[in-house]
């Protein structure tokens, strides 16, 4: 160890319990902003699931689907082919992907007295797809197993007055299909969201084929199922890439892409974090700065003779710097560590209690997936080391600019 | 060429409406190898012609040479660099930093100049030898008694071999049997090694085996004397 830097340590201890409350601020602020960007980074999590369980991690769809008028506008016909090329370019890019087809038939749902309009949704339910989609659900009955079965969420079936074992007519005029069937009650979903849950009217897709557009899908989704968390999800964007050449006349879109707002939201989760963090560096640097300026005043006469020894300006600025950096430094790693055990803990999922039922009624998982980014972390560690920095500036500079005789005569 | 040329030197302090002429134009010539008391009482202007000569301090007047640079008038940078490179200084309080040990200190001055950390220990290790101090190098400050911390500040001075090694009353804090032993050291020193020491005091008993004595009163040089003993 450098001279310098043994005596910037060893001054640190000179006010033991001062330094050692500086450093604990500094490592609390560190630990808070870990877990705050762990807990983000859960946040961020959930909605990833939220979006890639609804809608998978990629999808295609027909040019225009957004705007599309009337629902021939939004059908691939070709549905077997497009599947198969779809199949095989997801396999090469996903461990176990499923592709799932699906159709959105707008319709009239009726029970024996009441009726409803909610599109009836068909797809593929392999079972990874089916247990993500009822994860943290409630289904009375059982789900989808034979033709001519329907399941819906428990308000549509109380709006429509049914019950399991009814028979639930529905009609959708205007498709290429038969326009109209009778579907028994399987299953009511209970699900957290009820937005989501009185518009559920869930079949197979051969069941929305057959009412509205045989032979022909509105989407096809790919479920990675193994990706869990977002900063796992490095395929999606690549495999929107391979299927967009392999289908040009389609449109390829990654899970952000289908869902822009949500991206917009994402995009502003880790801007406002590090804002959020930044503050917790200022109040701790403010802490820092009078630990520091209170060592510089009570050794003024020290810092006269060091300059008189031959020390230069730089120097001294350099010596008092040493010793901020490294009083936030061993805040930082402390703070780290704490926060690295923290997010290793509950990286396989952390339920908060009471916050359950809040975060299920927006759809949200209400198990936190709590993960950081080595990037996140870094700049946890490298604020610290800039809040000393600055905090040092304004005593290192004071004591920089000492005039040796001066401070050698100084009186506390 | 004398090794320090002083002249005309003159240093005012200012406090208020009050005016405190310490130096009223002192001229003064140390050559290479000297051992040099300044001498005078409390007053008359001892340490501010140490401080002087040492770039520690601007004069209003007057001019200090020094191995044929003018060093009145250096900027703070130029300044430290000179003090770094070929003074030693040893003050009156020891002024040790209380968190190294006393070799560290004695190695203070070298890790300033960036000598590699084997080379500095070492020639710390001997000037603390030199000194009488070895056995002590693992000691703090504190663990000191005030006649070993001023052996360590004078060691912290010799180890950079300095042209020269100004000392502001360095037994002012000291017994006189230390005081004694200090300049007994320090004159050793000078002799065996050659080292230029000018040390300021106004203790008239440590003065019997000094070669040179310069007399301070007001501000001015009073005159010299060269003690018979020595």
């Amino acid at each position: 160890m450098r001279l310098v830097t043994a005596l910037a340590w060893r001054n640190l201890w000179r006010q033991r319990r001062r330094s050692l409350v500086t450093a604990g601020a500094v490592a609390l602020v560190v630990l808070f902003s870990v877990m705050y960007f762990g807990l983000g980074g859960a946040m961020e999590n959930s909605m990833y699931q939220r979006l890639t369980e609804t809608g998978g991690h990629v999808q295609v769809r027909t040019p225009g689907w957004r705007d599309a008028a009337s629902l021939d506008d939004t059908l691939i016909d070709d549905a077997a082919e497009v599947r198969a090329t779809v199949q095989r370019i997801a396999s090469e890019r996903l461990a176990a992907p499923e592709v799932v087809g699906v159709l959105d038939v707008p319709a009239l749902l009726s029970g024996d007295v009441r009726s409803r309009a909610v599109p009836v949704h068909g797809q593929d339910w392999p079972t990874a797809v089916r247990e993500r989609r009822l994860g943290g659900s409630e289904l009375e009955g059982r789900f989808l197993e034979n033709p001519g079965e329907i399941v819906l969420g428990a308000s549509l079936a109380r709006a429509l007055d049914v019950g399991l074992g009814d028979d639930v007519f529905v009609y959708a005029p205007g498709g290429r299909g038969f326009g109209a069937a009778a579907y028994a009650l399987v299953g009511i979903a209970d699900l957290a969201d009820p937005s989501a849950e009185i518009a559920t009217a869930w079949t197979t897709l051969e069941e929305a084929q057959a009412l509205a557009a045989p032979d022909a899908v509105q989407r096809f989704e790919i479920h990675g199922t193994s990706l869990v968390r977002i900063e796992d999800d490095t395929v999606a964007a690549a495999l929107a890439a391979a299927l967009s050449e392999a289908l040009p006349e389609l449109e390829s879109l990654t899970w952000l892409e289908v869902e822009p707002s949500m991206s917009v939201l994402l995009d502003s989760l880790d801007p406002m974090m590090y804002v959020v963090s930044v503050m917790f560096f200022v109040l701790a640097g403010l802490l820092v700065l009078n630990t520091v300026y209170l060592s510089v005043m009570e050794r003024i006469r020290e810092f006269g003779v060091i300059h008189a020894l031959g020390a230069g300006d730089r120097r001294v600025l350099g010596m008092i710097a040493t010793e901020s950096v490294l009083l936030c430094l061993m805040g930082a790693v402390v703070g780290t560590a704490g926060g690295l055990v923290f997010v290793a803990a509950y990286r396989d999922g952390l339920v908060v209690p009471g916050l359950e039922a809040y975060y299920a009624s927006f759809g949200l998982d209400p198990v936190f997936y709590v993960s950081v980014e080595p990037a996140q972390v870094a700049f946890a560690i490298l604020f610290a080391v800039v809040t000393a920095l600055a905090a040092a500036l304004w005593p290192a500079w004071l004591a920089s600019r000492l005039e040796p005789v001066e401070a050698m005569r100084f009186q506390a | 060429m004398a090794l320090y040329s002083v002249r005309d030197l003159r240093k005012t302090y200012r406090l208020g409406d009050v005016q405190t002429h310490a130096l009223r134009g002192v001229d003064l010539d140390i050559e290479r190898g000297e051992f040099t008391a300044i001498a005078g009482p409390s007053g008359s202007g001892k340490s501010t012609l140490l401080h002087l000569m040492g770039a520690l301090d601007h004069p209003d007047g007057g001019e200090v040479v020094l191995a044929g640079d003018r060093i009145d008038r250096l900027g703070r940078r130029q300044a430290a660099r000179l003090r770094l490179a070929h003074l030693g200084f040893v003050f009156q309080a020891y002024n040790l930093i209380p968190v190294l040990s006393a070799l560290e200190n004695a190695a203070f001055v070298l890790e300033l100049r960036g000598v590699a950390r084997k080379e500095r220990e070492e020639r710390a290790r001997n000037a603390l030898d030199a000194l009488g101090m070895s056995g002590f190098e693992d000691r703090m400050p504190n663990q000191l008694s005030g006649g070993q911390q001023q052996r360590v500040a004078v060691a912290r001075a010799l180890a950079a071999d300095p042209d020269i090694i100004l000392a502001d009353e360095p037994t002012a804090n000291l017994d006189s049997t230390t005081g004694h032993q200090l300049i007994e050291l320090m004159r050793e020193l000078n002799e065996e090694r050659g080292v230029t020491f000018v040390f300021s005091t106004h203790d008239q008993r440590l003065l019997d085996h000094v070669r040179r004595i310069v007399r301070l009163e007001d501000g001015r040089v009073a005159g010299e004397d060269a003690p018979a003993a020595a």
